[in-house]
């Protein structure tokens, strides 16, 4: 604490000045840090909460299996992220090689997903508009 | 007496020429595979071979293998011709002690080697082979060091070609992965460091030698085969197909072949090829056959990374490695595989004098966590040097879309391009219209009565002042925009003019490339 006299236009006031310091500050950001930490427990508790929906993710690919049908069937996978411009195949169609399955537009091109051989189409995993990441299946072949 | 020393050496090489047997050359055709001696009769031209070492010996004595005979210790070399030029060759003889590599075995291929070295011409391994031959312990090993070592030394110098003929497994496959092209037959080639057995021991995991390490898997999804065909036939004329864009060495220039396809030819199919809609893909190869000599064009590693195309064309007779963006395949983008690809062809045809040809639409580089955590970073820097540090002709043709970090990684101006070539509906930016309008006009878009008109109305504004050719070549950055019809006669009068060209690097032991 310092006591400085200071003079304004002839008027004199006595002025007491704390210094803050480091430690001051520190006390400061150590105060204001609970407030910080404080979301973390609630961070943490989603968490713990995010484990009743944990089943919920596990169903999701037991739907995508049910989906991508019988053993032989070959599963056409997403090459990379996009979104599922149009679907040229219905279920049960026939297809040639390089006949196009769907339209997959990623990177600004639409991409033609082509069928790898000559087959039948026994399940389609995705919907016109759905957005579908790498490896995610799009169409099952037998 | 001397005709009895005649006959003698006559009877001895009879023995060598039968390898393991008439059984186990049955068996070895059974399996839908050739001998060794087949083999090279059918790679080289007819008559040409002449047999070196053949009365070479082991000098083993473990486990009773002084008792026994290895007619040419499992393996047949030699040289010979392919289109009259001379080649060196060495074939493993799967009959002969499953074609294992002992001490003299391997000596018997260094030897050819160094021959090759010394006159500079290719040599090219059938490989066929069990491994290493376990009795002979650390010689074997030393074998295969000194294989790998003269790999080392040679590459850049002489074309090295391995074609995998039937099992090539564990220290062995790294001769071929030292070599400038590996070949692989469809069902009966295998590589792999570890075998299917290894693997469900250690690993638990169940894996068949195909899809562990057959001809696809190589091609397909590794990356380490360049090219597979369905029998052994075919693979080998395609060897010599491969040859005939080579030079024999590295002081050489690959051989002129009179193509007779007119070097004026004009294609107005180029004029239609690019869909108005810069989001609807082509077929890049159309692009390639069209510009190359009679539509030829052998493609380098067709089914791995589809996303660029590598391969040899011919124009004006004259052999040109192509690098080209395939829109058709992942929107064409740079990714890790790919890059590795690109790259790897770049420094291939720096190597031998071959020029380089790039078709550019590129979009970008691929996004995503997988590519950033996979290095994509690391990778893609290996094109930017690649590119910077080949001093063949490079020639650039930019077909549409150019943006970006990959403008510069598929060979701009900038990073060594001798010649720009584009085309008027090219759109050369820092990045696509539809992200840089809403990066750019981000206010005016957001604050418009009717932002979807107004960010297409950006759109349209930046595309016509930015992502167009016309920008660049009012820098120099592209040289010529040019009709898409008149691309061939326009790339080989490039070519032709650059085929003086001559370009300096300072002196140094070698770059430090990015692996």
């Amino acid at each position: 604490m310092k006591k400085y006299r200071i003079t304004v236009n002839g008027k004199t006031y006595e002025v007491e000045v704390e210094e803050l310091g480091k430690e001051n500050t520190v006390s400061k950001a150590t105060t204001t840090s609970p407030k910080k930490v404080m979301p973390q427990p609630k961070v943490e508790k989603p968490k713990t909460v995010a484990k009743p929906s944990e089943p919920k993710q596990e169903s999701k690919p037991e739907k995508t299996e049910t989906k991508s049908v019988p053993q032989g069937a070959e599963t056409i996978k997403a090459p990379m992220p996009g979104t599922i411009l149009d679907i040229k195949v219905n279920e049960n169609d026939r297809v040639k090689e390089g006949e196009v399955l769907v339209i997959l537009e990623a990177m600004k091109m639409e991409n033609e997903i082509v069928a790898p051989r000559d087959g039948k189409v026994v399940s389609i995993n995705v919907t016109k508009g759905q957005a579908v990441n790498a490896q995610d299946p799009l169409v099952s072949l037998e | 007496m001397a005709n009895e020393k005649i006959e003698q050496l006559r009877a001895s090489i009879e023995k060598i020429k039968l390898g393991g047997g008439p059984e186990k050359i049955e068996k070895q055709h059974k399996r839908g595979k050739y001998t060794a001696r087949e083999r090279i009769d059918m790679l080289l031209d007819e008559g040409s071979f002449v047999e070196i070492d053949a009365f070479v010996k082991h000098r083993c004595t473990n486990f009773g293998l002084d008792k026994k005979e290895i007619p040419g210790e499992g393996v047949v070399t030699g040289y010979g011709t392919i289109d009259g030029r001379l080649v060196y060759v060495f074939a493993q003889d799967f009959t002969v002690m499953g074609g294992s590599l002992g001490e003299m075995h391997a000596a018997k291929i260094g030897k050819i080697m160094d021959m090759a070295l010394k006159t500079g011409a290719p040599v090219i391994g059938l490989n066929d082979s069990g491994g290493a031959r376990i009795q002979e312990g650390v010689d074997a090993l030393a074998g295969y060091g000194r294989i790998f070592y003269k790999n080392s030394i040679g590459s850049g110098v002489i074309p090295q070609i391995s074609v995998i003929m039937g099992p090539c497994a564990g220290g062995a496959v790294y001769s071929p992965a030292l070599t400038d092209f590996i070949f692989m037959v469809k069902n009966t080639s295998k590589m792999f460091i570890t075998g299917p057995q290894v693997i469900k021991t250690v690993t638990g995991e169940d894996v068949s030698a195909e899809e562990l390490g057959g001809a696809m898997t190589h091609n397909r999804v590794s990356g380490v085969a360049h090219f597979v065909d369905e029998n052994e036939e075919e693979t080998l004329n395609r060897v010599r197909r491969l040859l005939s864009f080579l030079p024999s060495n590295n002081l050489e220039e690959p051989p002129v072949i009179e193509t007779g396809d007119d070097i004026n030819r004009m294609d107005d199919k180029l004029n239609e090829i690019v869909p108005e809609n810069p989001n609807k893909p082509y077929d890049m190869k159309e692009i390639i056959t069209s510009i190359s000599d009679n539509g030829e064009f052998l493609e380098v590693q067709p089914y791995f990374a589809q996303n660029i195309i590598t391969g040899f064309i011919r124009l004006n007779g004259k052999s040109i490695g192509v690098i080209a963006n395939q829109p058709r395949f992942l929107a064409g983008c740079l990714n890790i595989d790919a890059a590795d690809k690109a790259s790897r062809f770049i420094r291939t045809c720096d190597a031998y004098n071959i020029p380089i040809l790039n078709l550019v639409d590129v979009p970008g580089f691929l996004p995503g966590t997988d590519q950033e955590y996979g290095g994509i970073i690391r990778h893609g820097a290996k094109m930017l040097y690649a590119y910077s540090e080949a001093t063949v002709p490079k020639v650039t043709l930019i077909t549409r879309k150019a943006y970006g970090g990959s403008y510069l990684a598929m060979c701009s101006k900038d990073m060594g391009a001798d010649m720009v070539l584009a085309w008027p509906n090219a759109e050369i930016a820092v990045m696509g219209p539809e992200g840089a309008a809403n990066i750019i006009f981000k206010r005016e878009i957001k604050n418009s009565e009717d932002p979807i008109t107004t960010r297409a109305e950006k759109i349209k504004e930046y595309r016509d002042t930015v992502a167009n050719p016309y920008v660049a070549a009012s820098r120099g950055f592209v040289d010529s925009i040019i009709e898409p019809k008149e691309s061939r006669p326009r790339i080989i009068n490039a070519f032709d003019m650059l085929a003086s060209k001559r370009e300096n690097r300072p002196a140094k032991k070698h770059g430090n490339m990015p692996l």
